[in-house]
């Protein structure tokens, strides 16, 4: 496939050089200074101090046990709509598109064009209590007369499942662009109806799509805060919106590292125990 | 590609018939309804763009008027802010983007000690959340003094998450690359310089282009990361942040409209130049 | 009047504001406010900024509804040359004092003249504590006599050596009165079923905490463990069963606007400034909460000029046309309360209405019903993050 230089020596090293310097000064070093600090105590009237305070992972656990299980709730929520509603999409676009796919394609990344925080305002604008969706809703009596939309886990999951589509359905299309629609021919030749045909040829082709799109919308959805500030209510705050405040406002910047690698580990865990359960060994390729 | 092989033991049913038809076309009706709804909330920023608020507030359609386009700077600290996003963007891509190319040309062409973990130094970021992203940087510079928070920090942090995407985006392209190409160039006298400058460099453009595009959109629309390392610089979607918390003026609705369209705009051509190239060939 | 911030002007800024530290500085040093280090005076020291970077909060100064430009900012630049950049960039202390705190740690400038911060929250207090604030040019400032005699010895800053209130306020209850009836006191807000989802409670601790204390009848000028425990209980309650909405900085002003609301624990001088009548506002019956912002100088900020400034608002004539506007030039004021003798003579003649509202120059009766918190409990770490961990879920 790929030919090796023959006379490469100190080359691919030259080349990598200021990338992966400025990524280690401004990547790697920064999380090691996150850890220093999540062993620290302290405040900010009388200064920080490392005093290998473990037990602020573990006060961190405990007492914010509910918004890590809610911000991973939501966030699995919001892949599995992400990839329920793409799907088909991604499938239709990839063996019916023809010569209109990539044009098929924009439609699917345009609205991502419009910055992140408008376009959930717009959300709050549309989901607002007496705004044509609510409104809709309560005639159906899906919603009490009541109820409402926003300031509550709905709007927020629903805000996320919106904010990373693209990452969902993109993935998807790649993967089952790649699929031989002969292959399909030959299960229904072999008298498959197209259900069977789909199911046990199409989407274990598709797999990798489906991997890949899961956890680019998975990892960034449980470390998110906008969506829960802008959505939601006292109620629905996720590990984000805790993070958020311990370093901003509070200033408690031990607790805030020490969640910050609960959260990057969780997120690592749940990526690790993923890929062995679905068996893909180039995950680092399957983001390419 | 088109369909599909003749459906099997179909018998002349009106009622299958209709059925067929149904389960042909959910695909598009199902598919038409989603696009509708990637597009709901941008038609309302656009609507809204062009509203007259009867008085602070922006969320009730009251009239038609240009104003909002034609005085786009007229609320205050928006000019500042969009100034400094479009500077930030455009250092940040170009600079993230020549860092990944090289990357991405190590990591595909040569075979060196480390590579594995190159790989994984340019995923971590990518599989990182932004919170932590954002935080962690904080702390760093919180524990020196050669940089300035503003302009220097958020650029810093702008090229470090970007430098990820320009590496994958171009080692797309290169994975894919005929080098019988660059062989055959050597083989007719050029030197590997020459042979990079006039036959590769041309024919990954397009990926750098595209490396370079995706690092802009994605500076441009930052937030989290930016939120904690601006210090009091303000990028456009802080200044939208800030402002949304006591009313969003309609001028954020027309800046988000406009990069909407420009991007958009940019897009379309690109596609329908690639759609009418395929054309020809075909 | 707005500054294009290219990365040159930002670095140009700051060196202007770093030059600006030296000289102040060592006057501040040295204890005495008119001897000059030899050497001779730089001319930084005497010689006005071209520009004065002001933060502070949204719909907190006057405002002529039709250019949406600031009168007394246009004065100002009038008289003195000066450029006044006016950043509204300020919707809670706990968030303004997130963005500014990483660089003031590390010694460098905020790009920031004056900041406007809460005496009722414990971010003031900490800038102080800190060293994160200028020592005023008070040789610039005559007309700091017109201060009010009870603004005059806060026990953060004894000898106003660093700050000067900008307005007062008052903390009450505001309601839509197409939505719900009247909402006035902190039984209607936090337990009346009616309102269930559509009220929100601010989230400063030394607002919302002063209120239900005083429902609850105790003082929460000095706050007590049990006192505490009550009222923390009874806004708990209140989320756990939904009542409340969300806790909201300034950002409540939307969603009542938007008819999202019902009621909203609020401040006095924002409803006026919405402009929608069918918003009231009232202290609540048992009691509200009183607070004053104040101005301070951050690291780094010109003093000279920043203290200039002060000195023109704290002008009664100033002060008077800023605080009740002007209905005839289509002037919105700030109709909060002001802290400068005099103000209300001149409002009088501007705007008589605004003049004689009892929330903008409130009589001795009205300020006896509204208190302010108590300072030590501000710095109190169990309450705090007993109060944060309310707030953030």
């Amino acid at each position: 496939m790929n030919v090796f230089h023959r006379h490469q020596g100190a080359t691919p090293y030259l080349l990598l050089l200021p990338g992966v310097l400025f990524l280690s000064v401004f990547f790697v070093v920064p999380l090691g200074f996150l850890a220093y600090q999540s062993l620290q105590s302290g405040n900010i009237d009388f200064g920080y101090a490392f005093t290998w305070q473990w037990s602020n992972y573990w006060d961190a656990i405990q007492n914010y046990r509910g918004e890590f299980i809610r911000s991973i709730e939501y966030a699995a929520i919001a892949t599995f709509f992400a990839l329920v509603a793409s799907y088909p999409v991604a499938y239709w676009i990839a063996f019916r598109g023809g010569r209109w796919k990539n044009l098929l394609l924009l439609f699917i990344v345009a609205p991502f064009f419009v910055t992140y925080l408008i376009r959930t305002l717009a959300w709050e604008t549309i989901l607002s209590d007496h705004g044509f969706v609510v409104r809709t809703l309560q005639t159906l009596h899906l919603l009490g007369s009541n109820g409402r939309l926003l300031a509550t886990g709905t709007a927020v999951v629903a805000g996320i499942t919106y904010n990373f589509l693209p990452f969902m359905a993109l993935p998807l299309y790649v993967s089952l662009e790649q699929i031989d629609a002969r292959m399909i021919e030959a299960a229904e030749d072999l008298y498959a109806s197209k259900w069977h045909a789909f199911w046990r040829v199409t989407f274990p082709l598709s797999l990798p799509g489906v991997v890949a799109g899961t956890l680019l919308t998975f990892i960034p959805a449980a470390g998110d805060f906008i969506n829960a500030q802008l959505l939601g209510g006292p109620q629905n705050h996720m590990i984000g919106n805790v993070i958020q405040s311990k370093f901003l406002e509070l200033t408690d910047y031990p607790a805030a590292a020490a969640m910050s690698f609960i959260l990057m580990a969780g997120i690592l865990v749940f990526v690790f125990l993923y890929a062995r359960l679905v068996g893909t060994e180039q995950l680092t390729g399957t983001a390419a | 590609m088109t369909s599909i092989a003749v459906e099997h033991g179909e018998r002349r049913n009106p009622l299958a018939a209709v059925w067929s038809f149904v389960k042909r076309h959910v695909l598009v009706a199902y598919s038409v309804l989603f696009f509708a709804y990637l597009l709901l909330p941008i038609a309302v920023v656009i609507v809204f763009s062009f509203n007259n608020p009867p008085g602070k507030f922006n969320y009730t359609w009251n009239s038609f008027t240009w104003d909002n386009w034609r005085y786009w700077n007229g609320v205050p600290g928006i000019q500042s802010a969009v100034v400094l996003s479009l500077e930030i963007a455009l250092i940040a891509s170009l600079i993230a983007t020549a860092l990944g190319t090289l990357i991405a040309l190590a990591l595909v062409r040569y075979s060196f000690r480390g590579r594995a973990s190159t790989n994984i130094l340019i995923f971590l970021p990518l599989s990182t959340p932004e919170i932590v992203l954002g935080a962690s940087l904080l702390t760093l510079f919180l524990h020196t003094t050669a940089v300035t928070f503003g302009f220097e920090t958020i650029l810093i942090a702008h090229i470090m998450f970007c430098i990820s995407f320009a590496v994958v985006t171009v080692k797309a392209r290169l994975v894919g690359f005929d080098r019988h190409l660059e062989e055959a160039a050597m083989d007719l006298g050029a030197n590997e310089w020459r042979t990079f400058q006039k036959v590769t460099l041309p024919l990954i453009a397009p990926a750098i282009l595209a490396a370079l595009l995706l690092c802009f959109a994605i500076s441009i629309d930052d937030f989290v990361v930016t939120y904690f390392n601006s210090g009091s610089s303000v990028t456009f979607p802080l200044f939208v942040w800030g402002a949304a918390r006591i009313g969003a003026p309609p001028q954020v609705n027309v800046i988000g409209t406009a990069i909407f369209v420009i991007a958009l705009t940019a897009a379309l051509v690109n596609i329908l130049v690639q759609m009418r190239r395929s054309k020809d060939a075909a | 009047m707005t500054d294009q911030l290219t990365r040159r002007q930002l670095l140009e800024r700051a060196a202007v504001g770093g030059a600006a530290i030296t000289f102040p500085g060592i006057l501040a040093a040295c204890g005495s406010s008119g001897s000059k280090a030899s050497g001779g005076t730089t001319s930084v020291e005497q010689k006005l900024a071209k520009t004065l970077n002001f933060s502070n909060w949204t719909l907190y100064i006057d405002v002529d509804n039709k250019t949406k430009s600031h009168p007394s900012l246009d004065a100002f630049k009038k008289k003195t040359g000066t450029d006044v950049n006016y950043v509204e960039d300020i919707n809670d202390n706990a968030s303004f004092f997130g963005k500014i705190q990483g660089p003031l740690s590390r010694g460098q400038s905020i790009n920031r003249d004056i900041i406007v911060l809460t005496d009722n929250d414990r971010y003031l207090g900490l800038m102080l504590r800190k060293g994160w604030a200028e020592k005023l040019d008070k040789a610039a400032i005559p007309n700091i006599k017109n201060l009010a005699p009870v603004q005059r010895h806060p026990n953060f800053d004894p000898n106003r050596d660093y700050t000067l209130p900008w307005q007062s306020g008052m903390t009450g209850i505001a309601y839509n009165d197409t939505l719900t009836d009247p909402v006035l006191n902190v039984t209607d807000l936090l337990e009346n079923p009616k309102l269930k989802g559509k009220i929100t409670v601010l989230n400063s601790m030394g607002d919302a905490m002063t209120i239900v204390m005083l429902a609850n009848g105790d003082d929460p000028t000095k706050v007590t463990d049990k006192a505490w425990n009550d009222a923390f209980n009874r806004i708990k309650k209140a989320v756990d069963n939904k009542q409340i909405r969300q806790f909201t900085g300034n950002d409540y002003a939307p969603p009542l606007a938007r008819g999202d609301l019902a009621a909203a624990m609020s401040w006095s001088g924002d409803i006026a400034q919405i402009g929608n009548k069918h918003i009231h506002w009232n202290v609540p019956t048992q009691g509200g909460a009183l607070w004053t912002d104040n101005m301070l100088i951050p690291k780094g900020g010109n003093v000279y000029t920043a203290s200039v400034y002060m000195n023109y608002v704290y002008d009664p004539k100033v002060q008077g046309l800023m605080e009740a506007g002007d209905p005839k030039r289509n002037i919105t004021g700030i109709y909060y309360i002001p802290p400068v003798i005099g103000a209300k003579a001149w409002a009088l003649k501007f705007n008589p209405a605004i003049a004689n509202n009892p929330l903008i120059f409130p009589s001795s009766e009205t300020l006896s019903k509204v208190k302010i918190f108590d300072n030590a409990a501000l710095n109190n770490q169990k309450y705090l993050t007993q109060w944060q961990n309310l707030i953030s879920g």
